[in-house]
């Protein structure tokens, strides 16, 4: 159980965190989602006292990250998959890691076999590819047993397969009462195995709750083609229906109705359609939308 | 001996936070939502901080033992002391000196090496994203800075028996004699202080720049350039008090070992110490300081 209050963060004027307070439930996995620079990785970084927040404050189940007598078996945390020496194995990567916290080194084998990099533990870290380096920070974080996992961008540069494998991963550790948050700056794939989700744009929290929530509200989009687009529109204005129209040419746009209903529409009036189609808002869209107007950097 | 505590094991859901999440004062630790006891602490008595420097203390060996390059150095160290003596002996002239001398030769080189390692016990860990895994487990700062630092410290000891000791044996393979044994102790205490306070210098300029490469110039350029090119314009009461041109003085190789400034009125070594020692607590605290006070990456 993780509890954010009033995190702030501003370097010069810009505040890159702005009065941010979300909670995050266990057993569950929260997506974090936002566009690039909606000051994502700046929170996580207060999260675990990497940056000082200049407001507000963390609480794991209640205590303060920095009270914690040993953070990393509490906390595990997956920031930046390069944070490892090229010239040292995952191995003796892991020693280190565990002896800073006290934790038995009989845990490095065990979490080397659980993300799967048994086989290359006495590899050299410099040899490895994204993939097994995203392997070994998880390893690293979990090597505490931690209650709580903090994962930034874990997916960036991992193949279908790597990006399925930690899904799985995640939500079995959330099945077993582990809080996960994760972030994402793709919400259509957070989606698929977030139960909740906290959306944040420009710094400031934009919405948070279950991810049905998000996805429950997706608009149906009605396109249809026709010679007779104002003749279409007209109907449609007059019938009881309540839509929003967008014409270009022969396309007409409508929001708010079904193909079915449309269909039914031109059909009793004599319209010919040419085309007619329905597309379901993407979650793409709604986070575009919900963010469009706070978005710090405008996409390609 | 510090107890090692198991690791938190996986439980079953864990139950609902009680809402007495009470003020961090409180010692009430049981009510504190679903967290073990031995994990959370709210006050840190003096077992809590000895465990922690002997934590970090394992973690940097490890770390130390672990990459072979540092192994490669020591190797180095003791060529280059062996190597350097050698010749010298091999090319005495009418005065010839003796190995008791000759083994000091070699060390301004080796103190230079044990500085760069020093500054790149940070800056490498910094580069490759490890100080920010160090301090997410180890939040309080100064565990780390204490830690590195007694490490710095041995380093630059093993590097500097190292050389000496390859360095008289290459100046006995070189056929002069051995020379008196009483000068020896104590040329050896002091040369060992110096290389070791050199590490620990790196490691304080090295987490106050923060960067390699300038770190290391910059401490390089320091010490063999501006020092060598200035210090001859400056009064002695000053030159004292420059880094390297007090440390240099604790090198102590008989009458013909020349430091590259010279000053008319030495001082006493075990002031010069002083001086060289200032300097590598002054880095230390300025470098323990911003990284209290610097985010990181």
């Amino acid at each position: 159980m993780i509890t954010a209050t009033g995190l702030t963060k501003r370097y010069g004027t810009h505040a890159a965190v702005d009065d941010l307070s979300f909670t995050v439930e266990p057993g569950r996995v929260t997506g974090f989602v936002g566009p690039n620079g909606a000051g994502k990785s700046t929170t996580m970084r207060m999260m675990v006292g990497l940056t000082r927040p200049d407001a507000g404050e963390v609480r794991y189940h209640g205590v303060r990250y920095g009270d914690l007598r040993h953070p990393a078996r509490v906390v595990g945390a997956v920031l930046d998959p390069r944070s490892m020496h090229p010239g040292r194995s995952a191995r003796n990567h892991l020693r280190a890691m565990a002896a800073l916290s006290d934790i038995p080194s009989t845990r490095v084998e065990a979490v080397l076999v659980d993300v799967g990099l048994e086989s290359a533990m006495d590899q050299r870290a410099g040899g490895f590819s994204l993939g097994m380096r995203q392997r070994l920070a998880l390893a690293g974080a979990l090597l505490g047993d931690p209650q709580v996992l903090l994962l930034d961008e874990p997916s960036n540069g991992l193949d279908p397969d790597g990006i399925r494998w930690l899904r799985n991963h995640l939500t079995a550790f959330a099945g077993r009462g582990g809080t996960v948050f994760v972030s994402s700056h793709l919400i259509g794939e957070l989606a698929m195995f977030a139960d909740d989700l906290v959306v944040v744009g420009d710094g400031r929290l934009l919405a948070a709750g279950p991810v049905e929530e998000f996805t429950a509200g997706q608009a149906v989009i009605v396109s249809a083609e026709t010679p007779q687009p104002d003749d279409l529109v007209r109907i449609l204005a007059r019938s009881d229906l309540d839509v929003s129209v967008e014409v270009e040419g022969d396309r007409v746009v409508v929001h708010g109705a079904t193909k079915a209903e449309v269909s039914e529409l031109a059909f009793e009036n004599g319209i010919r359609l040419t085309e007619l189609s329905e597309t379901t808002r993407s979650l793409e869209d709604s986070l575009l939308d919900m963010t469009g107007a706070s978005a710090r950097f405008a996409s390609a | 001996m510090s107890t090692v505590t198991s690791p938190v094991p996986p439980t079953s859901p864990i139950p609902p936070t009680s809402s007495s999440s009470s003020s961090p004062g409180a010692s009430t630790l049981t009510s504190i939502g679903a967290l073990p006891v031995d994990v959370v602490t709210t006050g840190r008595d003096r077992r809590d901080h000895v465990g922690a420097v002997r934590a970090a203390l394992r973690s940097e060996w490890i770390k130390l033992s672990t990459l072979r390059a540092h192994k490669l150095i020591l190797v180095a160290t003791a060529l280059i002391g062996a190597a350097i003596a050698f010749v010298l002996a091999a090319t005495a002239g009418d005065e010839p000196l003796t190995a008791a001398e000759l083994f000091i030769y070699p060390l301004p080189l080796v103190a230079m090496l044990a500085a760069v390692t020093g500054i790149l016990m940070f800056t490498a860990d910094d580069e490759h994203g490890l100080l920010a895994v160090a301090l997410t487990a180890r939040p309080s700062r100064w565990v780390i800075v204490l830690a590195r630092t007694v490490t710095a410290a041995a380093v630059g000891l093993a590097y500097g028996a190292t050389g000496m000791v390859a360095g008289f044996a290459g100046a006995a393979a070189g056929g002069v004699d051995l020379g008196s044994g009483s000068a020896l102790a104590s040329r050896a205490m002091w040369a060992l202080l110096y290389i070791s306070l050199a590490a620990v210098i790196g490691l304080g300029v090295g987490m106050i720049v923060r960067h390699s490469a300038g770190a290391i110039s910059g401490l390089l350029m320091w010490s063999f350039v501006i020092e060598s090119l200035f210090a001859p314009a400056l009064p002695d009461g000053v030159v004292h008090l420059l880094p390297f041109s007090a440390g240099y003085r604790l090198l102590d190789a008989g009458p013909s070992f020349e430091a590259p400034v010279v000053i008319a009125h030495e001082l006493a070594m075990w002031q010069y110490a002083l001086v060289f020692g200032g300097y590598a607590v002054l880095s230390l605290a300025v470098g323990a300081y911003l990284l209290h006070r610097r985010d990181t990456a």
